[in-house]
């Protein structure tokens, strides 16, 4: 009897505790915090999360720099051998794989890459009005990560399912470039099936945009024929080449008349932090390319004497081309010719070339708090004027070549340029393509794209000092990355 | 349990057969006396093998009618030895011995109680009347040096909380043990609320053995408190203790006088191409010792009324106790420690087989404090201002009662003026206990269902003045007119916190036996707990008149600043279930056997690994048992071993959390996005990484000892040997970066391992009629060491502007330990910094550090271990002396090897300087000692860097306690109902010795503070005068 009692009050205790196990699980809303299984319910969660996709563009600022210091149109500056470190190893050919700016770069397009994939995953879970468009806004944004990252490394992890977790480390090996390139044109096209031609909020990717940097990525692919093809349609788009070329650098300038893609930068929002300089809504590039310690009562601000174009480069401008002072500017010229400025400065105390970046100078009154981080310059990524020349080379080089609409192309841009016709192309078959080349060096220098364009024409080697063919085309995989995940290391580094 | 029945029947019939025998009776009668002679009321005698008794009355006599079969009493009494006689005709002289043996002594462990011969784990034991020895203010500064194994750090600020750790430091974090108050589980905290005068014992379990039956909460050790309860059918027994002590700092730091000051200060101003400061150094005398200024003598007075006793169905515990303590920093007005502590233990028997169990206290404290053991404490303040200056303010038409400095600009600021702006005051109140219900199902089968909590309320306030530190100085928020710097103003700043922990605990105890030498203790059942948090603060700007009377949110006018949120809220919750059992076997108390599992669950663990199992097994041998052990001066010997797996909880669940950040400081983590000119768009993103496989921090422990008393009981000694492994450190993995920036999750990764050795020597002896001693030694040793880490470390502690970090938890080192460079010596000669590996800016007479690299080059990579802040071994003296009335106890507490970081020298141009700068380096050949380079304003070498210049040797052995007492003993008392009243004299912290050259180097904090002196609160030196009184 005894016995049986104590089973039963041992079972009823028992019992009872088994039933609170629930006791102990966990749910962040508790403390008040939002988790992933609150969000993607409503619209404006997609809507917000794609904004977020968006981020990681900002803090590739320095693309546009490593485009112009790997090449021949610029050199690092900075204060010492030993300032902007990663920038004076890329400058110098001496680049390892131990390089802030690559991995920088890498860790930003693959976090954008798993937001964008992050919201791919999760696509079935709401229908709403534009939803397809914003998805064609993200996977824009994803091939715009891939192609970065195909064009700077190679062969590189591709994953587009979802977004990875803790425990898809070390799962993944690098993937050809070849299907990296699928996966960028196969997000595009689906972009461009969706997106709208204009979007009324500025700076979002449009079908233009989709269809510009298809263009391009099928440019880099030497897919002459389809270029061609898909770069017609922004050709005959609703842009224009803006006048005067100076306003396309200016704040007025942003997101106009040209304008295919900018990436958007704000003073609206100022930030503070030194210990992650690139990741508010500033553009820190501005800062960089300043003259140091400029004074006077010029428009320009002071910076750090980084990304300093050559004088090989100053030099390559022809006599009458006003693209020379918009894209250089010669602070003792300049202040020669303005003593009303009363200008002062450092001469640049590494690599001085006396020449500084005009396009993405810092100017007064153009940042906010912390003034270094905060310039609110776009990064002109896709111009009307690049579109052309895409076009132009597209045409010269399809298999059928189309020399007659290639020249007619690379006209409209040097009539912009020279502000006549005198300068006009007339030349075709190899001659027309160098021209075409030699012409994209000079209205997009010190916008980034020099030394990929360099790579993609098999030029580098002959034009850029210290540049090892068969190595250098690519950048190293940043060396955390190989150790931790096994990655293979590009090939000489 | 037939076997039960069987008992039963043979007892009823025992009992019968008593009965029925009653003509036959005999009577016993005697007299107990203690070994001086005097009597012992209240013993209990028993005629054996029977409940029948009686107990003595004051004169220690007795009359029992026994049966005529009866041959033996049985006597016993508290604190004495429980004695058996053979039954004689007339008087019996019974005399008792004092019960030096422990063999008697429970333990409490988890969830239940063992005879501590029965014990096969490691429990470090501190009795009630030690606590009342030392009169402390909190209790776990009665453990230091009393329990073997638990090394504790005392803090020298009213009420705060020492470092507590037993068996060395398994983690970074989280190092505190559980605290278990009469089975409820509370924390470290928690003893600021307990009156240690209504402590009867401390249990302090070690091992796995003991430990594991608290599973994930075990890992730290657990310190179990048991509080006084009163006694069935005993008397009322009403006490007073009353304690008056003064307080005051031990010693000085030496500084130098204003003309000492002066001088060197121009020396460093010459010597770096400036002119004199003081071009007259004529009547400058010695100064202002700052020191002087903020020290004062403080009272510390603590008064206990309790009250204890019982009936036949309840017995009681009353206590009320009131404590105050007044800070040495700036006296009471600034810094303080009031508690006021209500606690009412009572016991009931519902019925015969039901009892309710009721533990209340009722706490209130008040305090207040100064900024202390920081770059900007009192302290720090006193020894670095500048001596020159007079203390009070004669400059005329200045805001301020105090002097301000001209030179120190920044920083540093008169100690006194930020004393009387240091406004701050916090209230706790706290409702703790239990509920339990003890149900005798059984004979031996109790069910025991408890209700433990906690209820705390904190309310507090600060009050930031607007300050004037002087004209230039960059704290100063005032003009020398005392009207506000433009966008200055002052601040109030209040909190509301509550606390709500509980534990809910249903088990059984069962006891049985198996034939007649099969022992079995078995208990099992389960636990649910949670611990609550939630508060609420604000501030806000503009109090009115300037004035701490008007500092309140309700009374300031100001309005929300543009950059800071001015409300703030924050809530937690954690929550355990576990289950629980053990079995304590023993054959024929020879041979002891006990196993223990607990599997725990707990909200923090990832999905995949919700709950945990914990397992301990022990075992022990009584050799003294033995037949074939016949050893005649070894009176007990246990051998004992025990392994097990306990574990830490210091983890939080890891989400896949939501951010809409425009930007996430220090992360990139941002989603925002600004389209074209407009505002920047809110976005989204997940910002951190889940991790369902996150568990706990897992220690493996192996422990090995034995207990054994020899010379008649008189000598006793215990050892144990202890090695933990502990698992599952959290540190950050290190995963692939194209997983993105989203904040990588913690997990289980890191490695330590610790191992050490506890022995407790005690003797105790009756030399003499009137002469009673007793003596016990304690040593604990740990030996920590990092084996894990994943490459990563973690740096903790520093100090400083610009803030240089000094200790580091890093594979291969002790936890905690100092990092920074290695001096060796001066350069006496620039053809000595020529030889050197390249030392930028190194000039003779400059500190030539080590190029431990050896790459030619001395720079961050040749910085090392320079000193572990934590002790090799600590070890504990008391000794307690009884002669007549007279009654003397000391108590001498030695930490040997623990090293401090000397970090409140500031070494500014214009601050003060300390008195090594007198043996500073002045030419080659002056000194070769690292701690004196010679002296300059510019400093390129930067030998006030993190280096072994400031690590000095803290081993000190402290006379913590001085007692002198006497017992007055008097017909006139006894008729006055008072049975005792005692008087006594007290000194605490009486001498320190130590080479240290601060002011104390006991320096508590977690495991990154421990053993950096910033300005740390110095222990006081008090001397008491109390009063007991017992009715």
């Amino acid at each position: 009897m005894k016995n049986i009692q104590f089973i039963i009050t041992m079972s009823a205790l028992l019992f009872f505790g088994a039933a609170c196990t629930k006791f102990v699980a966990y749910d962040p809303q508790e403390d008040y915090q939002i988790t992933a299984n609150d969000y993607l319910k409503t619209a404006d969660d997609f809507n917000k999360m794609a904004i977020g996709v968006y981020s990681p563009l900002q803090w590739l600022y320095a693309n546009p720099v490593i485009g112009d210091v790997a090449s021949d149109n610029a050199v690092s500056g900075g204060e010492n051998a030993t300032d902007v470190v990663g920038l004076q190893q890329i400058d110098d050919y001496q680049i390892n794989s131990n390089n802030f700016y690559f991995s920088e770069a890498w860790k930003s397009c693959y976090e954008g890459i798993n937001r964008a994939n992050y919201l791919h995953e999760n696509k079935a879970k709401l229908e709403f009005t534009g939803k397809e468009a914003l998805f064609g806004e993200v996977y824009f944004l994803r091939a715009y990560y891939y192609f970065e990252l195909v064009r700077m490394f190679g062969d590189v992890p591709l994953f587009a399912e979802k977004r990875l977790t803790a425990t898809d480390s070390r799962k993944f090996a690098r993937a050809p470039k070849a299907d990296v390139y699928k996966q960028i044109e196969l997000d595009l096209n689906n972009a461009i099936k969706v997106l709208p031609a204009v979007n009324t909020q500025k700076g979002r990717v449009t079908k233009y945009a989709a269809q510009a940097l298809l263009g391009k990525v099928l440019l880099y692919q030497n897919k002459f024929d389809a270029a061609a093809a898909m770069l017609e349609n922004v050709v005959n788009g609703p842009f224009q080449l803006v006048t005067n070329f100076g306003d396309i650098f200016l704040q007025s300038g942003e997101n106009g008349p040209e304008s295919v893609f900018e990436i958007q930068y704000s003073n609206i929002s100022p930030f503070y932090d030194w210990s992650n300089p690139g990741r508010g809504q500033g553009n820190l590039a501005v800062q960089m390319c300043g003259v140091r310690n400029l004074a006077g009562t010029s428009p320009y601000g002071q910076g750090w004497s980084i990304n300093l174009p050559t004088k090989e480069l100053a030099n390559a401008y022809a006599a009458g081309d006003k693209r020379k002072a918009v894209t250089i500017l010669d602070i003792e010229a300049y202040k020669t010719a303005n003593p009303a400025f009363n200008i002062s400065y450092l001469v640049a105390p590494y690599k001085n070339t006396g020449l500084y970046n005009q396009k993405y100078h810092p100017r007064k009154g153009e940042t906010s708090g912390q003034v270094e981080l905060n310039y609110l310059n776009n990064y002109r990524t896709i111009r009307y004027a690049d579109v052309l020349l895409m076009a132009a080379e597209a045409n010269n080089r399809a298999t059928t070549p189309n020399d007659t609409k290639a020249q007619g192309y690379l006209n409209r841009v040097r009539e912009r340029a020279f502000g006549n016709k005198l300068q006009n192309i007339t030349s075709t078959g190899a001659a027309l393509k160098q021209a075409i080349w030699d012409e994209r060096r000079l209205e997009l220098a010190m916008e980034g794209d020099r030394f990929f364009d360099l790579v993609r024409t098999g030029l580098a080697a002959t034009k850029i000092t210290g540049f090892k063919a068969n190595k250098n085309e690519v950048f190293p995989i940043p060396q955390q990355e190989v150790d931790i995940s096994g990655l293979t290391q590009n090939t000489g580094y | 349990m037939k076997k039960i029945l069987e008992k039963f029947t043979l007892l009823s019939f025992l009992i019968m057969l008593g009965l029925t025998s009653w003509s036959q009776d005999k009577t016993a009668a005697g007299k107990v006396v203690d070994p001086s002679g005097l009597p012992v009321s209240k013993a209990t005698i028993l005629v054996k093998g029977t409940k029948a008794g009686t107990s003595t009355n004051e004169m220690g006599m007795f009359t029992l009618t026994v049966p005529a079969s009866a041959k033996t009493i049985v006597v016993s009494s508290v604190g004495f030895e429980t004695k058996e006689v053979s039954i004689a005709t007339g008087m019996m002289n019974i005399v008792l011995d004092a019960s030096s043996s422990k063999l008697d002594e429970v333990v409490v462990v988890g969830y239940g109680v063992q005879k501590v011969t029965k014990v096969s784990g490691a429990v470090a034991t501190v009795k009630g009347s030690d606590i009342e020895k030392l009169k402390p203010v909190r209790a776990e500064d009665a453990l230091q040096g009393r329990a073997s194994g638990v090394t504790v750090v005392s803090n020298g600020s009213p009420g705060a909380k020492p470092t507590v750790l037993v068996r060395g430091i398994p983690s970074y974090t989280g190092t505190d043990p559980v605290v278990v108050v009469d089975g409820a589980i509370q924390s470290l905290d928690d003893f600021n609320a307990i009156n240690p005068a209504d402590i009867e014992s401390v249990n302090v379990l070690k091992d796995a053995a003991t430990t594991a039956i608290y599973g994930v909460k075990g890992g730290n050790g657990v310190i179990v408190v048991t509080t006084k309860s009163g006694r069935k059918n005993q008397k009322t027994e009403i006490t007073y203790n009353g304690n008056y002590a003064m307080q005051e700092v031990m010693n000085q730091i030496g500084v130098l006088n204003a003309s000492e000051y002066a001088a060197i200060v121009n020396e460093g101003s010459v010597t770096s191409g400036g002119s004199l400061v003081f071009p007259n150094l004529s009547g400058l005398g010695v100064g202002t010792n700052w020191q002087d200024q903020i020290f004062k003598q403080a009272p510390l007075q603590s008064h206990t009324v309790a009250a204890r006793g019982g009936s036949e169905k309840m017995s009681y515990f009353l206590s009320g106790g009131y404590l105050a303590q007044a800070g040495i920093v700036g006296g009471g007005e600034k810094s303080f420690f009031n508690r006021i502590n209500a606690t009412s233990n009572l016991i009931f028997d519902l019925t015969s087989k039901l009892k309710f169990i009721t533990n209340t206290t009722y706490t209130n404290i008040k305090g207040a404090g100064v900024p202390e053991n920081t770059i900007n404490s009192v302290i720090s303040n006193a020894l670095n201002f500048d001596p020159t200056l007079p203390v009070l303010n004669n400059t005329p038409n200045t805001y301020g009662k105090y002097s301000t400095s001209k030179y120190i600009l920044s920083e540093i600021i008169n100690p006194l003026t930020q004393l009387e702006d240091t406004y701050n005051k916090n209230n706790t109140s706290k409702l703790y206990g239990k509920l339990e219900l003890q149900y005798d199902l059984l004979k031996n089968l109790k069910l025991s269902s408890r209700f433990g909590y906690t209820n705390t309320d904190v309310t507090g306030k600060n009050f930031t003045p607007l300050s004037f530190y002087g004209v230039s100085h960059i704290n100063s928020t005032m003009n020398a007119d005392g009207t506000p710097k433009p966008g200055s103003h002052n601040s109030v700043y209040e909190y509301k916190t509550n606390y709500f922990n509980y534990t809910f605990e249903n088990f059984a105890n069962y006891n049985f036996k198996v034939g007649k030498n099969h022992n079995f203790e078995t208990v099992a059942g389960f636990s649910m707990a949670r611990v609550t948090g939630n508060s609420l603060n604000g501030s806000r700007q503009d109090v009115p008149f300037n004035s701490w009377s008007f500092a309140d949110i309700s009374s300031a006018t100001g309005i929300a600043t543009l950059s800071g949120i001015d409300l703030g809220s924050y809530q937690y919750e954690r929550r355990n279930l576990s289950y629980f059992g053990r079995v304590d076997y023993d054959f024929n108390d020879k041979y002891l056997v006990s196993g223990t599992l607990r599997r725990d669950g707990s909200f923090a663990f990832g999905d995949n690994n919700k709950f945990a199992n914990f397992f301990s097994g022990s075992l022990g041998w009584v050799v003294t048992q033995e037949d074939f052990f016949k050893v005649d001066f070894i009176d007990y010997l246990k051998v004992r071993g025990s392994y097990g797996v306990t574990g830490n909880e210091n983890v939080n669940p890891q989400y896949q959390r939501i951010s809409t950040l425009l930007y996430a400081y220090g992360l990139g983590q941002n989603a925002g996005y600004s389209f074209g000119n407009e505002p920047t768009s809110v976005g989204a993103t997940i910002a951190s990484f889940k991790n369902d496989d996150l568990k706990w921090e897992e220690q493996a422990q192996l422990n090995a000892g034995f207990d054994i008393r020899f010379f008649n009981n008189k000598f006793s000694f215990s050892g144990d040997y202890f090695r933990k492994d502990i698992s599952g450190l959290l540190f950050t993995p290190t995963l692939s970066l194209y997983l993105g920036t989203a904040s990588l999750p913690t997990a289980n990764i890191g490695t330590t391992k610790t191992s050490g050795v506890d022995m407790n020597l005690g003797y105790t002896d009756q030399l003499s009629k009137n002469f009673r001693i007793s003596t016990n030694i304690t040593f604990t040793k740990a030996t920590n060491l990092v084996t894990e880490t994943n490459n990563g470390l973690i740096t903790g502690g520093g100090y400083g502007i610009p803030y240089q970090s000094v200790t580091r938890f890093e594979k291969d080192k002790a936890p905690g330990y100092f990092y920074g460079f290695k001096t060796d010596g001066l350069f006496q000669s620039q053809a000595d910094v020529a030889k050197h590996a390249s030392q930028p800016g190194a000039q003779a007479g400059d500190i030539r550090y080590v190029d431990i690299n050896g790459d030619g080059k001395i720079d961050g990579d040749d910085r090392t271990d320079i000193g572990n802040p934590f002790p090799d071994f600590t070890m504990g003296w008391n000794l307690s002396l009884e002669y007549k009335g007279f009654d003397f106890n000391s108590f001498v507490y030695a930490s040997v090897g623990n090293e401090v970081y000397r970090a409140y020298e500031r070494n500014l141009a214009m601050t003060n300087k300390f008195r090594s700068v007198l043996g500073r380096w002045t030419g080659s050949g002056s000194t070769n000692e690292a701690t004196n380079p010679r002296y300059s304003f510019i400093d390129a070498n930067n030998n006030t860097r993190v280096s072994d210049r400031y690590v000095e040797d803290g081993s000190f052995i402290k006379i913590k306690n001085l007692q002198l007492g006497y017992n007055f003993s008097s017909a006139a008392l006894r008729k006055a109902n008072i049975s005792k009243l005692r008087i006594y004299a007290q000194a605490r912290n009486a001498f320190t010795f130590t080479k240290y050259t601060g002011f104390d180097p006991e320096i508590s904090g977690g495991i990154f503070d421990t053993g950096i002196d910033r300005g740390a609160y110095p222990q006081a030196r008090s001397f008491a005068i109390g009063l007991d009184l017992k009715f």
